[in-house]
């Protein structure tokens, strides 16, 4: 990772942004009361060199907003508040955004762990919530729609995964390794029920134990199922005592792997040779969406973060739901009106000044998104995302193709 | 189905590194009486010793494992000059209490300097032989011969020098051997400097097969705690055999059991011994 603004930097540095930028704006908008709006980014913690990058896009996208005129005339007045990448002071700082601050949403929410601590205040509070959390629990159960997340969830991913797999002939014999993890099962149950459905042989699922001394015993039974393809699920640690066990055992063929397990860190622990020819998947941007290209032009680094066009899709949503309420400005406004503005039927928009005037015109609108099509099912997950993927190439990840759903 | 016999191989190198610190595990304990759990932080400790001269200064790990032995070694004897000797009179249960505690300090000694990032050592990995069907590593190889060769070193310092005699009659009676002329606390030395060795030794050989972290040690406990039991406590023989025998069990069990209760059949293991033979597979000879 590049460096790091510490927090205090960051907030110093968008509170001047905002008041530099959003002064013409309230002006414009005649200086009526702002529409209060939380970030709640994980700016310290595991997820520290993700979230100043989603507050980055946050706060870009309020710029544009207050610079068109705010919502109904009224301009954004954002609070940011650092999560530490922790439930409990994620639950801290979300009760000081509803109670002191009085927003009526909260972006850009990370670690599941948070979203699931902070959702039933903002469930009571009727405050609407959208985050990057991947669990599935983050949007089962009731929470009357205040949660949704442009993160796809584990089923979505499993799938994903296996419609590239499916995509390359050359791998008719799988198998499924993974860490035991919560979603270890689930992820796995959609990925090999696709690729049966399409005829491809899963020789082995094995879900193994963190922190063992060595796994050559797990690879020793898998490899004896003779598989053309090993999907690798687990996180960066054991991915690499795994592929270093699964090479020691002169296995010869294909490995596959989430990106967040197979990074750059991967690559440092396990040697060039090992790394070699490894596959790793993410989440991907729209990269040929007018959203991305204006996300990626307002956003230093952005591109650089998974995460960081997502948060520009999820203040844009939230604004263009208030848009298209009737002026009253709440939570349950947005929850009623998210899927109004993100799903077809519609116009399509890829930014809140193009959504606004339509809606203003009373048409209907479809927001298409820097990180994908952003249409919601019922209880808040995305439909569907583009996948990269990508394959390591003599110690660098290179971009190979996008899996578009 | 791969052969049997790759299961009983890849155990008895999991056991060659459980072997060291459990035998440095059952020989403290019977010397002083108490469980000392830090001593699977002490591989922890000597696989980040070793690490600093051979990532930094590209020193080759065969020096780097020397290094790690003196300097785990030193830090279990620092660790018992502050914690353990203040404490010799109290109750076992209070001494392994603190054993707990001083492992959650060393582990957080090693986060504090080292970060919480996973390391390798800067050695190339290699692609095992294959041996009349079997896959053998050469690291898993060497692994295997040093641990070895290191208990039998250890057996012959016990039975064969003044040294060894005078832990064992500690061992035994430590206040008769006191009024016999035998200067307790410095064995006690000695064998906290030893078995510090041993365990940090250990901790490079983990290093070497899997990775480097802050918790690499503290998730063995239970496997070197399980071969200490079996073997019988305070026996260097009885410890290497337990451990062998844990590492076989553990690694054959996946067979049998799915992967994810490896750590279980370390619990299976300690609950039969302590039900059907406490004293464990070599009794309490030393």
């Amino acid at each position: 990772m590049t460096t790091i603004l510490t927090r205090r930097e960051l907030l110093k540095a968008s509170t001047a942004a905002g008041l530099a930028l959003g002064a013409p704006a309230i002006l414009s908008a005649q200086a009526k009361e702002p529409i209060p709006i939380g970030t709640l980014c994980p700016l310290t913690g595991a997820g520290g060199s993700y979230g100043p990058d989603m507050q980055r896009a946050v706060v870009a996208v309020v710029e544009r907003i207050n610079k068109a005129g705010g919502i109904h005339g009224r301009p954004v007045a954002l609070f940011h508040e650092d999560d530490q990448t922790n439930a409990e002071a994620g639950v801290r700082a979300a009760r000081k955004l509803i109670d002191v601050n009085r927003v009526v949403a909260i972006v850009s929410t990370w670690a599941s762990a948070v979203t699931l601590a902070v959702r039933p205040l903002c469930v009571e509070a009727k405050v609407f919530v959208i985050g990057v959390s991947g669990a599935d629990s983050v949007t089962q159960g009731d929470h009357k729609g205040y949660i949704a997340r442009t993160q796809p969830n584990t089923n979505l991913q499993g799938r994903m995964y296996a419609k590239f797999v499916v995509s390359r002939k050359e791998w008719k014999r799988v198998a499924y390794l993974a860490l035991q993890t919560p979603y270890a099962v689930s992820f796995g149950d959609a990925f090999t029920g696709v690729l049966k459905a399409a005829g491809v042989t899963i020789t082995d699922s094995l879900i193994y134990e963190d922190k063992k001394p060595s796994y050559r015993s797990e690879v020793t039974r898998v490899l004896a199922t003779n598989p053309d393809l090993i999907m690798l699920e687990g996180y960066t640690p054991d991915s690499v005592v795994m592929a270093k066990d699964i090479y020691k055992a002169g296995y010869k063929g294909a490995i596959l792997g989430p990106t967040f397990a197979i990074n750059a860190k991967f690559i440092e622990g396990v040697g060039l040779e090992v790394a070699e020819g490894i596959w790793n998947m993410d989440r991907a941007p729209l990269f040929d969406s007018p959203a991305y290209k204006e996300f990626s032009a307002a956003v230093p680094r952005g591109d650089q973060s998974p995460y960081a066009p997502q948060a520009w899709d999820q203040m844009s949503l939230v604004a263009l739901a208030l848009a298209a309420g009737k002026g009253e400005v709440s939570g349950t406004v947005i929850k009623d009106n998210l899927r109004t503005v993100s799903n077809p039927p519609g116009t399509v928009v890829y930014s809140y000044a193009d959504g606004a005037k339509l809606l203003a015109d009373g048409k209907k609108i479809n927001y298409e998104g820097a990180s994908g099509s952003c249409d919601f099912d019922q209880i808040g997950d995305i439909l569907s995302a583009p996948f990269s993927v990508q394959q390591i190439r003599k110690g660098k990840s290179e971009l190979v193709t996008i899996i578009n759903p | 189905m791969p052969p049997l016999a790759q299961y009983v191989f890849n155990g008895l190198v999991t056991g060659g590194i459980l072997a060291l610190p459990a035998v440095a595990f059952s020989l403290l304990w019977r010397l002083l009486r108490f469980p000392n759990f830090a001593v699977s932080t002490y591989l922890t400790v000597g696989a980040y010793v070793a690490l600093m001269p051979n990532q930094g200064l590209r020193v080759p790990l065969g020096l780097a494992w020397l290094g790690a032995l003196v300097g785990t070694g030193a830090v279990a004897l620092a660790v018992d000059r502050v914690a353990f000797r203040p404490m010799r009179e109290r109750r076992p249960f209070s001494l392994a209490i603190a054993s707990i505690g001083v492992a959650f300090v060393l582990e957080n000694v090693v986060r504090f300097i080292w970060s919480n990032d996973f390391r390798s050592y800067d050695v190339p990995v290699t692609r095992a032989l294959s041996v009349v069907g079997l896959r053998i590593g050469r690291d898993q190889l060497l692994i295997l011969g040093v641990a070895v060769a290191l208990m039998a070193l250890a057996q012959a310092l016990l039975l064969g020098t003044r040294l060894g005699i005078a832990m064992r009659a500690t061992a035994d009676n430590p206040l008769l051997a006191a009024v016999k002329g035998v200067p307790t606390e410095k064995v006690i030395s000695v064998a906290t400097l030893g078995g510090g060795a041993l365990a940090g030794g250990a901790g490079v050989f983990l290093g070497l097969d899997a990775s480097i972290d802050p918790l690499m040690g503290t998730g063995l406990i239970i496997s070197v705690f399980a071969a200490a039991i079996l073997g019988g406590v305070g026996s260097a023989p009885g410890a290497l055999l337990g451990a062998l025998i844990v590492g076989i069990v553990e690694e054959a069990g996946t067979l049998v059991v799915p992967p994810t209760y490896k750590t279980a059949i370390g619990f299976v293991i300690i609950l039969v011994v302590l039900l059907v033979r406490p004293t464990g597979l070599a009794g309490a000879r030393a």
